[in-house]
């Protein structure tokens, strides 16, 4: 029996040990925390913006708007741009545009935008400007895309898909909000440092920045009917706060080193890896024989510093073309092709630039010369501000941009060309060949220019596509929401109609 | 009856001789119940034909020669018993009643043991012989084909292979599906029933559903392998024992390639290419590979073009294992153990592949008085080498490197990869694109480690006759590392202008795993009112599990060679993942039995758990069952010579799943890349969680029939359940725009409905031949009843063209993937310009990746001491994914890329739409760039032409084993010996659309079933011999 009693007062201290609380309290990940602050938070959203743009393992925005507006091709050897060449427009086609911008950038910079209190306005603020900049080039991207309900996680696994023109028409008074935080944040309000990859915390950059989207986003409403009085009273708006536009190009920068994984984007993805060896990606992109052809007829000195010149001399490859062994067989290999260019390919250190000082003056050119604005530096200035800027970029001796300007050529030069418009939107698409190429496509939707581009010749099509499809994903997972794929080479987006 | 049986013993004693004999032995047999003499028992010296059998008053006396060493009674429906002769002349033998059919006792949940008439569910056992028969290295691996309602899915064959096992398919979408392991009566893992040694196992007793192993709480909704290790038998005398087996393993088969065209693009001829676009063999003499320059000290290379036979297989070597296992056993005063100490080592059909395991294992028991003490510690060591995964620039798997050779190169002839002037060397390779597979094997390896250290202790104490108390501790700790590396490599841009530099890195890993298991239970057996029985059982449960991983990984090294993380350069990279898990809960489990043949059950027990929200992590599940013996019950069925059991149960239970831990909250990570200098960063995890999430709930029922037949000779079992799990913890797929990317969740409902149906027992047995067999049939399908409002699937995994889903109305899992457009009358579509087949937008569901059903069929056909036993496996009405000949299309090797001779071609039963609505046979509309890019970019597209029937029928097993009579060891030392010829997979058949890989192959021990032959070596079949000998 009093065995019996032994064991049983074991069994009982088992008991007790089991029943005590904190035997179960190790619920609490040691791993990963549960909350962090606004600093850690930014710069990752900023190297996410960076990456879409970029590409980091993956490509973006960038790559499409060169395969697609024919700065790129293919060096003999790879089957790199099959799809880019088709024109295959599926909806995996370039995916990771809408995927990373809601699940990466956007994700990060919606914990901010949430934030409450004076505290936290400088980085509401940041937040609000670097939405805009992604939910509009979701919208040129795929028109109607999900913005109310969009970033609630939990709380709404489908969100609708919103009416592309009214996002934009948000997206400036979210802008007017982001302005106002700044403007008011108090001496308590957090100002951000070094984990502002961007401006450094500088806030009164950030104002200029949002100034800055606002001008791209009524620019690019300008060629729709009855839309100037809006464009105008909007403008006004941005002249009357007094901020003004960026005056350099915006890029981001964390801190990039070459390393493993700290890399700049495009230099990680089309240059040359953490050990210096250079990437298949490089190998495998070159220039378009069309693109060569255009900047030598146009003796553009940027030639040079866009496509990497072999000792051969410059050489392109038509997009598209299969048999590269006729007439000469291995006329194409990587080293006897114009592969991505030093003015482009600076160091694994570069700023990931996500805007363009030059497209800024494009787009304040592009409002002067339709009157949109009517103070200020004339067209013509702004037009040439925008390639001087283009060629500082890439590195161009000044003299040589002298040179350029004043030679009398359509296109080139401001006073020499015959329609204004072509001339800006043709020195954009040269302007940000290689570093925003995308902004040269949404402009062709829009305008046709520049004009006489080639097309791949594996299309089918007569023309490349105005839009891209959304992603596979969508219709599995928000199917009761997501518009039918458009045609994706009639449909063009609300601006370009 | 008694009568018939000594009939029967007469019978069986008519050919007994007799000869010379020199001694003479006498005795009684009684019986242990009744003490009553037993006529007609057989008496035999092992091993001889000598014998005599009991008269009337169980009474023997015969002459055996002078070196006999063992006597064999036997009697029917008694336990065979063995007694050692020594000096004695005279012997008094009580023999025990042997439980067959229903009254053979089973270990069932928490180690307690029960008669299988008590049972209200169903289980089965896999003997000790039945797992060893062939000599497997897991334990795993020889369950195939041996249980209904289980499937053994080995996923790969390298030289350490994983297995899957599934019990009765599967109940969860995002959660663990595996059953419950449980060793020497703590809850151990699958790693830990992996890294044991096959012949350490006495038995395992499967408990097929939730209801059977409801005792274990949580883990067990998926019902439980119990594994019992061996232990030194009672009235044994010491024995030493040795099993030996080597076996000899080869590639079984080769996926089915093209051997038309060789290498090239776009029909012309390339010699550095690794893709088959190139013109039609024609037996010429081409260059291949780079045109070194003069005096370069190497010829450029010159090869027929022509297909060389074989040449893919002929990289593969012929593996090797050798397993040898030393055994210790024996008892003595109220004490027993058993000791083993096991060595295997193998080299794999991978050259360089290899792996060594060593295991150790003492179990012992010892009785004082009423109580009685076990303990077993096992320990294992291993150390797997095998070729690293992430080969080259483009971090691929090595088979890739493999398949990328085209079959006019002599594959074989580049082993010397080391040698500067040897076309094998990396600037001479003939291929510009994917690299030598001899340098990948010499310049990626992947070395781990692991140990493990298994101990149990048990206290069991006759409190009272009727009463026991039972307490168990168990720890079950793994640890571990590991170094995978690879070496930089740079080419001459002269000789190798298209190739990638490949980057240099070196990864350490340590891990370790701590687990702690407690139980201790109370048993009661009371009788009341003459005819009423009852079993009570009250106990508490303690269990808590630890985990810790750390990764430093250094990147392009300084030293070439030196593979230590001192020798990156930029910052090492370094991650460390903790976990810990804890739960405790009581059960009590009450059978009322009625006259022996009307049992009911209840059992219930409560779980706390940390790893759901506080206040909300506790829940309850009962169960309850019946079993009723109807031969027993009804008088008319009583003593039947042709059916001797009917036994019918039926029960339910219900079960609850809790989460992982850490999963109730939204966690942040430090960003890839930070951090930058002193920029750090982190981002908010891709899963959403519900805040609300909760536990998910297992309810199962299920009716089972087992019949016995011709004194349990024979025996049928049968069931049929219906598991539904509801309120399913799931990951499920939200809008990315919502921006995660998956939504923790408790969702909707998931049905699953089997059948299972065993046939076993003795067909012949005539005199000295014996023939076993057992059937087993089983049928399960899952079915998704419901997600939520707005969501009717979530993709298990996807690439967005092709996937494993779980979507409403349909069984789980299901492969979904991008079809061809059709119309009504199922012809292709196609583009009038192009006349490339138009596809669909939406993915479609093509089919389960679990059988609809799976037959076993195991044979023993035995005379004297020769056996012969087959395990044969046969599964049906699933598909799979074909990887690899997905990402080889590509390459033009397939077989459909020849299927039109490489020109353009109209697509047979195609038709046009004219208009909308309106299709018009398509007579004249060719598909163009039927030369290469239709292939590579239109049909390579259309991921439902690597879904594949996943049928396959396999001869898992084939044994031959000869054990020498004892006769003939009669003057030598030794107790036993037998040999054998064992077989392994030797013959497998699959459909003819599946000429790839093995269909049972995975890329990942979880819920992504069915997506294999990428990743993994070809099919393997392997044979050799084994050996075993006692002294």
């Amino acid at each position: 029996m009093k065995k019996i009693l032994k064991y049983t007062g074991l069994l009982m201290i088992v008991v007790s040990f089991m029943s005590c609380d904190d035997f179960l309290d190790v619920n609490d990940d040691p791993n990963n925390p549960v909350s962090v602050t606004p600093d850690l938070v930014l710069p990752v959203a900023q190297v996410y913006t960076a990456n879409i743009i970029q590409g980091n393992t993956g490509r973006r925005a960038n790559c499409f708007g060169n395969m697609l507006m024919y700065n790129w091709s293919q060096s003999d050897g790879y089957s790199w741009y099959t799809d880019e060449f088709k024109y295959n427009v599926t909806s995996s086609f370039y995916q990771g545009i809408f995927n990373d911008s809601y699940s990466s950038a956007l994700k990060q910079y919606q914990i901010l935008d949430q934030l409450e209190g004076e505290k936290y306005n400088n980085y509401r603020a940041i937040a609000k400007v670097m939405k805009s900049f992604h939910f509009q080039l979701l919208v040129d991207f795929y028109g109607d895309v999900p913005y109310t309900e969009a970033l609630l996680r939990s709380e709404e696994a489908t969100p609708v898909y919103d009416d592309a023109q009214t996002i934009y028409e948000d997206l400036i008074t979210e802008l007017d909000t982001a302005i106002f935080l700044i403007n008011n944040a108090s001496s308590t309000s957090l100002v951000p440092g070094a984990d502002d990859a961007i401006f450094s915390g500088d806030m009164t950059d950030w104002k200029k920045f949002a100034n800055t989207l606002k001008l791209r986003i009524l620019v690019r409403q300008s060629n729709m009917s009855g839309r100037d009085g809006y464009i105008k009273t909007e403008l006004g708006k941005i002249a009357a706060e007094g901020s003004g536009y960026i005056t350099s190009d915006v890029g981001v920068n964390p801190g990039y080193v070459k390393e493993e994984a700290k890399q700049s984007p495009f230099w990680n993805y089309f240059g040359w890896d953490a050990s210096g060896t250079i990437t298949m990606d490089n190998n495998a992109t070159c220039a378009t024989d069309y693109v060569l052809e255009y900047l030598t007829t146009t003796t553009d000195p940027r030639i040079d510093y866009l496509y990497e010149k072999p000792s051969t001399g410059h050489l392109g490859v038509p997009q598209g073309l299969l048999d590269y062994d006729t007439p000469v067989p291995d006329a194409f290999v990587p080293a006897l092709v114009s592969n991505i260019g030093p003015g482009l390919l600076k160091s694994p250190t570069q700023d990931a630039v996500i805007f363009t000082l030059a497209e800024n003056y494009f787009n304040q050119a592009e409002a002067r010369l339709k009157g949109l604005i009517t103070s200020g530096d004339d067209a013509k200035t702004l037009y040439e501000n925008g390639i001087e800027a283009s060629f500082d970029y890439l590195g161009v001796a000044e003299d040589r941009y002298d040179i350029y300007i004043a030679q009398n050529k359509n296109l080139v030069n401001w006073d020499s060309s015959s329609d204004k418009l072509e001339a800006i939107i043709t020195q954009k698409w040269i302007a940000v060949n290689g570093i925003t190429a995308e902004q040269s496509w949404f402009d062709y939707n829009r305008t046709g220019f520049p004009s006489g581009l080639p097309i791949s010749l594996q299309s089918a099509k007569s023309d490349r596509p105005v839009r891209i499809y959304y992603p596979a994903g969508e219709y599995s997972s928000n199917g009761e929401n997501v518009p039918a794929q458009p045609d994706a080479f009639t449909e063009k987006v609300f601006w370009g109609k | 009856m008694k009568k018939i049986a000594i009939f029967l013993s007469i019978l069986l004693f008519m050919g007994t001789m007799a000869f010379a004999q020199t001694r003479s032995l006498s005795g009684t047999v009684t019986s242990e119940e009744d003490n009553l003499p037993i006529p007609g028992v057989s008496v035999s010296v092992k091993g001889t034909t000598l014998g005599t059998i009991t008269n009337l008053d169980g009474q023997f006396e015969f002459k055996v020669p002078e070196d006999a060493r063992t006597l064999v009674f036997r009697f029917v429906g008694m336990k065979i018993q063995e007694i050692a002769i020594g000096s004695q002349t005279t012997f008094n033998v009580k023999m025990t009643t042997e439980s067959v059919g229903i009254d053979e006792v089973v270990v069932t949940a928490m180690g307690i043991n029960r008669p299988k008439r008590e049972m209200t569910y169903q289980t089965q056992n896999v003997k000790e012989e039945e797992l060893t028969r062939v000599a497997p290295t897991r334990a795993a691996s020889a369950l195939a084909g041996k249980v209904a309602g289980l499937q053994i899915n080995v996923q790969d064959n390298g030289v350490n292979p994983s297995t899957q096992i599934l019990l009765r398919g599967l109940r969860s979408i995002s959660g663990d599906n595996s059953a419950l392991i449980v060793i020497d009566g703590s809850i151990a893992s699958q790693g830990a029933f992996d890294d044991l040694n096959p012949n350490d196992i006495a038995d395992i007793s499967i408990l097929k559903g939730a209801t059977a192993a409801a005792l274990y709480g949580s883990s067990a909704g998926n019902g439980a392998l119990i594994v019992t290790t061996k232990r030194g038998k009672e009235g044994d005398k010491f024995t030493v024992g040795v099993n030996s087996a080597y076996t000899a393993e080869k590639v079984a088969y080769m996926p089915e390639f093209q051997t038309k065209y060789g290498t090239g693009w776009e029909g012309a001829y390339d010699a550095v290419e690794n893709t088959n676009w190139g013109p039609r063999f024609d037996g010429t003499l081409r260059q291949i590979g780079p045109t070194f320059p003069e005096g370069y000290g190497l010829e450029t290379q010159m090869v027929p073009y022509a297909p060389v036979k074989d040449n893919l297989l002929h990289f593969f070597n012929t593996g090797n294992t050798f397993n040898n296992t030393v055994y210790f056993s024996g008892s003595g005063n109220n004490s027993t153990f058993y000791v083993s100490i096991g060595d295997q080592r193998s080299d794999g059909i991978v050259p360089e592949d290899t792996y060594e395991r060593n295991t150790f294992r003492v179990n012992a028991t010892k009785k004082i008085d009423k109580v009685e003490l076990a303990a077993s510690i096992n320990y294992f060591t291993d150390k797997t080498d095998v070729v690293g995964s992430t080969i080259g620039d483009q971090d691929r798997p090595l088979y890739w490197f493999i398949l990328n050779t085209s079959a006019n190169i002599p594959l074989e002839k580049y082993k010397d990869w080391q040698n500067p002037l040897s076309y094998g060397y990396a600037d001479n390779y003939y291929n510009a694109y994917y690299q030598n597979p001899y340098w990948a094997v010499g310049t990626n390896r992947n070395i781990y480690e692991s140990n493990r250290l298994i101990g149990n202790v048990s206290l069991s104490y006759d409190i009272m006759d009727w009463l026991n108390f039972t307490a168990r501790a168990g720890v079950n700790n793994v640890w571990g590392n590991g170094k995978n590396w690879r070496a930089a490599q740079t080419y001459d841009p002269d000789l190798q202008p298209s190739a990638g530099a490949v980057s240099s890195f070196v990864e350490d890993t340590e891990y370790q795993t701590k687990t702690y298991t407690g139980d201790a239970l109370v048993t009661g057996n009371f009788k009341f009112l003459n005819d009423f029985t009852l079993k009570a059982i009250l106990g508490g449960t303690v269990f808590s599990t630890d985990t810790r991983e750390s990764t430093l990984r250094a990147n392009n090294l300084s030293i070439p060679g030196f593979y230590d993380i001192s020798n990156g350069t930029g910052a090492l990279v370094g991650t460390v993942n903790e976990s810990v898990k804890r739960n405790f809960g009581f059960y009590g489990d009450f059978t009322l039995g009625y006259k022996n043949y009307l049992f009911l059950n209840f059992s219930g027990r409560n779980d706390w758990t940390s790893t759901l929200a506080k206040g909300n992590n506790s829940y309850f599940y009962p169960a309850v069952g019946l079993s009723f013996v109807a031969t027993d019950a009804f008088e008319a069925l009583k003593n039947n010579e042709v059916l001797s059991s009917a036994k019918i149960t039926v029960g339910n239970s219900t079960v609850y799943n809790d989460l992982a831990p850490y999963r109730i909250n939204e966690t942040y990570s430090q960003s890839n890349g930070f951090p930058f200098g002193s920029v750090n960063g982190f981002y908010l995890s891709n899963t959403a969680v519900d805040a609300n999430i909760s536990k998910e709930k297992i309810n199962t029922t299920e009716i089972g029939l087992n019949l016995g037949f011709f004194r349990s000779r024979m025996w049928v079992d049968a069931s049929w359940f219906n598991t539904v799990t509801s309120d399913l913890i799931t990951f499920t797929t939200p809008s990315i725009t919502s921006a995660s990317t998956s939504f923790l969740t408790n969702i909707g409902e998931l049905q699953g409905k089997g059948l299972e149906l065993t046939l076993g027992g003795t067909v012949l047995n005539v005199s000295d031949f014996k023939w076993d067999i057992n059937l087993n049939y089983t049928s399960s399908e899952t079915v998704v009843n419901e997600i939520y409002e707005g969501l009717d699937e979530v993709a298990v995994t996807t690439t967005g063209q092709y996937g494993i889903y779980a979507v409403v109305g349909e069984a789980f899992p299901q492969m979904k993937a991008n079809v061809y457009q059709r119309d009504p009358q199922g012809r292709l579509i196609v583009d009038p310009v192009s006349g490339h087949p138009k596809t669909e937008t939406a993915l479609v569901s093509l089919g389960k990746t679990t059988p609809d059903y799976i037959i076993g069929l195991n044979t023993v056909i035995s005379y004297k001491g020769l056996s012969v036993s087959t395990t044969w496996d046969y599964r049906t009405g699933h598909v799979y994914y074909e990887q690899g000949s997905d990402a080889m299309e590509f390459t033009g090797r397939s077989m459909a890329s020849v299927s039109a001779n490489r020109q353009d071609f109209v697509i047979p039963n195609s038709v046009i739409e004219t208009s909308p609505g309106v299709y018009v046979e398509n007579t004249n509309i060719q598909v163009r760039s039927g030369r290469q890019s239709y292939w590579t970019d239109v049909y390579n597209d259309v991921k439902s032409n690597y879904v594949k029937d996943a049928t396959a029928l396999k001869m898992r097993e084939l044994a031959v084993n000869y054990e020498l009579p004892a006769s003939l060891l009669a003057k030598t030392p030794l107790q036993k010996v037998s040999v054998g010829f064992i077989g392994r997979n030797l013959l497998t058949w699959l459909p003819a659309e599946n000429r790839f890989s093995d269909p049972e192959f995975n890329n990942n021990n979880d819920n992504r079933i069915g997506v294999g032959g990428y990743f993994q070596s070809p099919p393997t079949k392997s044979y050799g011999f084994i050996l075993n000998v006692e002294f």
